[in-house]
């Protein structure tokens, strides 16, 4: 019994390899093997944890809500920027130019439209 | 005069200022000092600024100024000067100071400078605060031991051997080291209440949407607070009447007529008009785990006998969901988590590493900014959000967080105020839980449930745990160690006046 539970442990992860690698491709999250290996033992103790969840009989239906709190909105309106917060700004940006936040080229050379 | 840092309070310091036994430059030296000497051992701070004794000279001129007025007849003293006027205080490194860096002790934000004031730091310059500098932290505000931090752990003035608690590690261990009179911390699931806690020093998460977040980075967008820490409970009822109030460029701000209407319907409200004691319940059914170190129960019950002694009714309650809260916090908070840290892509701002091409740059940049427990967040959001999970998790943990707030509100009907400990032990080792991230969340299992229901909560020193090492195998050498209990309060939305009566009582203050 006891060994069977610890075979299931280490085949039927709740997460897999490949999950995982894919979590990481939306998150833009470059992971080494070691650490996917890792991560997936990890997501296995507290996933396993948070899955009691599933018990509670609740109807999932319904907004989230934090106490009386109402989303406070300002109008859709351009707001001014003194010059002084504008180059404050520019200037945390790891690469500019002029008044531009510099990339690197998106559309590669060899697509062609 | 000798300036006694220990036994300094808020009002204490502004007395003396005002009188003139000391000045602001020479209050704010001594903490320097101070600084100096101890935060090689504990870490504290990140960064004692440059300018501080600046700002403590303008600070002295506005006294001075006042003290003109006041001679030729123009208003009292005591209304002129503000009562942080000179202060001195340090805030987390989440909570942007212009001009300063504002790291989140981060990689990803190392050389980052903010390029605005905070609503919190603009409220607290108009009062004349001086920022002796920034408070170390788990990075992002992620963990609940400050070990997280990528510039080293912050540790425990009590025991150098310990944590100081975290995410505010470096503000709680701040206030216990006399390093500032009080500091500023950011809550999620209990990152000023826990290191307030195992410091022994007092620390509030106030109401959902009392106190603006503009410029303090975002972690658990539906969970996060800004909060003072400081010796007393009346030292952070003064920083938090400093710090609150509706903000225009907060999308979640409360007025002071958001709970108005809900309080009044209530029973058991009329507290404060009617003088009465405030009653206590106390959610029994969920003290007995085995997950709680009886030495922090037993700190705890001679409290609540104390209160009862000074004729505070205890009453059992029942919070029947409560056991889901961890479960609930660790779906919802790495949700926003995920989103909260896409902005982090070495674009805009901070860390940027070259890849091959842009979007190479992105896994680079995040690879070498965000640390582990960080990536580990992200990714598990990013799977609770994912097609397929979301009903499971997310949905299912947002519905339960809604029955957790329901019992709350029912429990409110019948009591003024709830009392737990405030962690489940008390500081506990460097290095003692890192490898085991379900341990280390278990740490927050008591102070989660406030940001759940977005309820305020209050952690106050109250009394000392003994280890030592014939049952404690953490406590090495035959070595004794006197560790400091929080015990925590929570009350009804927009009811802090309830917790700074209750947490007065206990400390004394009254």
């Amino acid at each position: 019994m006891v060994i069977e539970t610890v075979f299931y442990a280490t085949i039927f992860s709740m997460v897999t390899i490949k999950e995982l690698e894919h979590l990481a491709t939306l998150a833009r999250i470059k992971l080494t093997e070691e650490d996917k290996a890792s991560l997936v033992k990890e997501f296995d103790s507290i996933l396993s944890y948070v899955d009691q969840l599933k018990k509670v009989d609740v109807d999932i239906e319904g907004s989230a809500r934090v106490g009386a709190v109402k989303n406070a909105v300002r109008d859709d309106a351009a707001m001014q920027t003194s010059a002084e917060d504008r180059e404050r700004l520019l200037d945390e940006a790891p690469d500019r130019e002029g008044d531009f936040v510099a990339v690197k080229k998106i559309i590669a050379q060899d697509i062609k439209i | 005069m000798k300036i006694d840092l220990k036994n300094l309070t808020i009002i204490k310091a502004h007395d003396h200022l005002v009188k003139g036994d000391f000045t602001a430059v020479e209050l704010a030296m001594e903490y320097i000092n101070e600084i100096k000497s101890k935060n090689a051992d504990i870490n504290a701070y990140l960064e004692v600024f440059g300018d501080a004794l600046e700002s403590a000279g303008e600070a002295d001129k506005k006294i001075a100024d006042a003290k003109a007025r006041a001679k030729s007849g123009n208003g009292s003293l005591g209304v002129e000067v503000p009562l942080l006027t000179g202060i001195p205080c340090g805030i987390k490194d989440n909570i942007l100071i212009k001009g300063h860096i504002a790291s989140a002790s981060s990689k990803m934000l190392e050389d980052y400078h903010a390029t605005y004031d905070a609503t919190v730091i603009s409220k607290l310059k108009t009062e004349g605060v001086v920022f002796l500098g920034r408070t170390n932290m788990d990075e992002f505000a992620m963990g609940g031991s400050t070990e997280n931090s990528a510039f080293g752990p912050t540790r425990n003035p009590h025991d150098t051997s310990r944590v100081a608690g975290g995410s505010s590690g470096g503000s709680a261990a701040a206030v216990a080291m006399d390093g500032a009179l009080f500091t500023l911390g950011s809550d999620t699931g209990g990152s000023i209440r826990q290191p307030a806690s195992f410091c022994g020093v007092v620390g509030l998460k106030p109401t959902y949407g009392a106190v603006s977040r503009y410029g303090v980075m975002a972690m658990g967008s539906s969970l996060d607070q800004i909060g003072p820490i400081g010796k007393t409970v009346t030292d952070c009822e003064i920083v938090f009447n400093a710090i609150r109030g509706q903000d225009q460029k907060d999308g979640t701000t409360i007025s002071p007529d958001t709970y108005k209407k809900s309080s009044k319907s209530s029973k058991a409200s009329s507290v404060e008009d009617s003088g009465k004691r405030p009653v206590i319940g106390v959610p029994r059914h969920f003290l007995g785990g085995d997950g709680i170190d009886p030495a922090v129960l037993k700190v705890f019950n001679d409290s609540l006998e104390s209160l009862k002694k000074k004729g505070y009714e205890i009453r059992d309650i029942v919070l029947p969901n409560i056991s889901y809260s961890l479960m609930v916090y660790y779906i919802v908070m790495p949700a926003e988590v995920s989103a909260n840290m896409a902005r982090f892509d070495g674009v805009r701002f901070g860390l940027h590493k070259d890849g091959k091409n842009g979007i190479e740059d992105y896994f680079e940049s995040r690879r070498a900014g965000l640390g582990r427990e960080v990536v580990r967040r992200i990714l598990l959001g990013t799977y609770v959000l994912s097609s397929g999970y979301y009903d499971a998790y997310y949905n299912r943990a947002n519905a339960v967080r809604r029955m957790i707030t329901e019992d709350f509100n029912k429990a409110f009907e019948s009591v003024d105020v709830i009392a737990t400990p405030t962690a489940p032990s008390p500081a506990f080792k460097v290095g003692e839980k890192t490898n085991d991230p379900v341990a280390m969340y278990l740490e927050d299992i008591f102070t989660v449930t406030a940001n759940l229901t977005g309820m305020p909560a209050l952690s106050v020193p109250c009394g000392m745990a003994t280890k030592d090492a014939s049952k404690d195998a953490d406590v090495s050498g035959g070595r004794k160690a006197d560790l400091p209990v929080g015990l925590q309060l929570t009350a009804r939305h927009a009811d802090e006046a309830t917790l700074f009566r209750v947490g007065k009582e206990l400390l004394g203050e009254l």
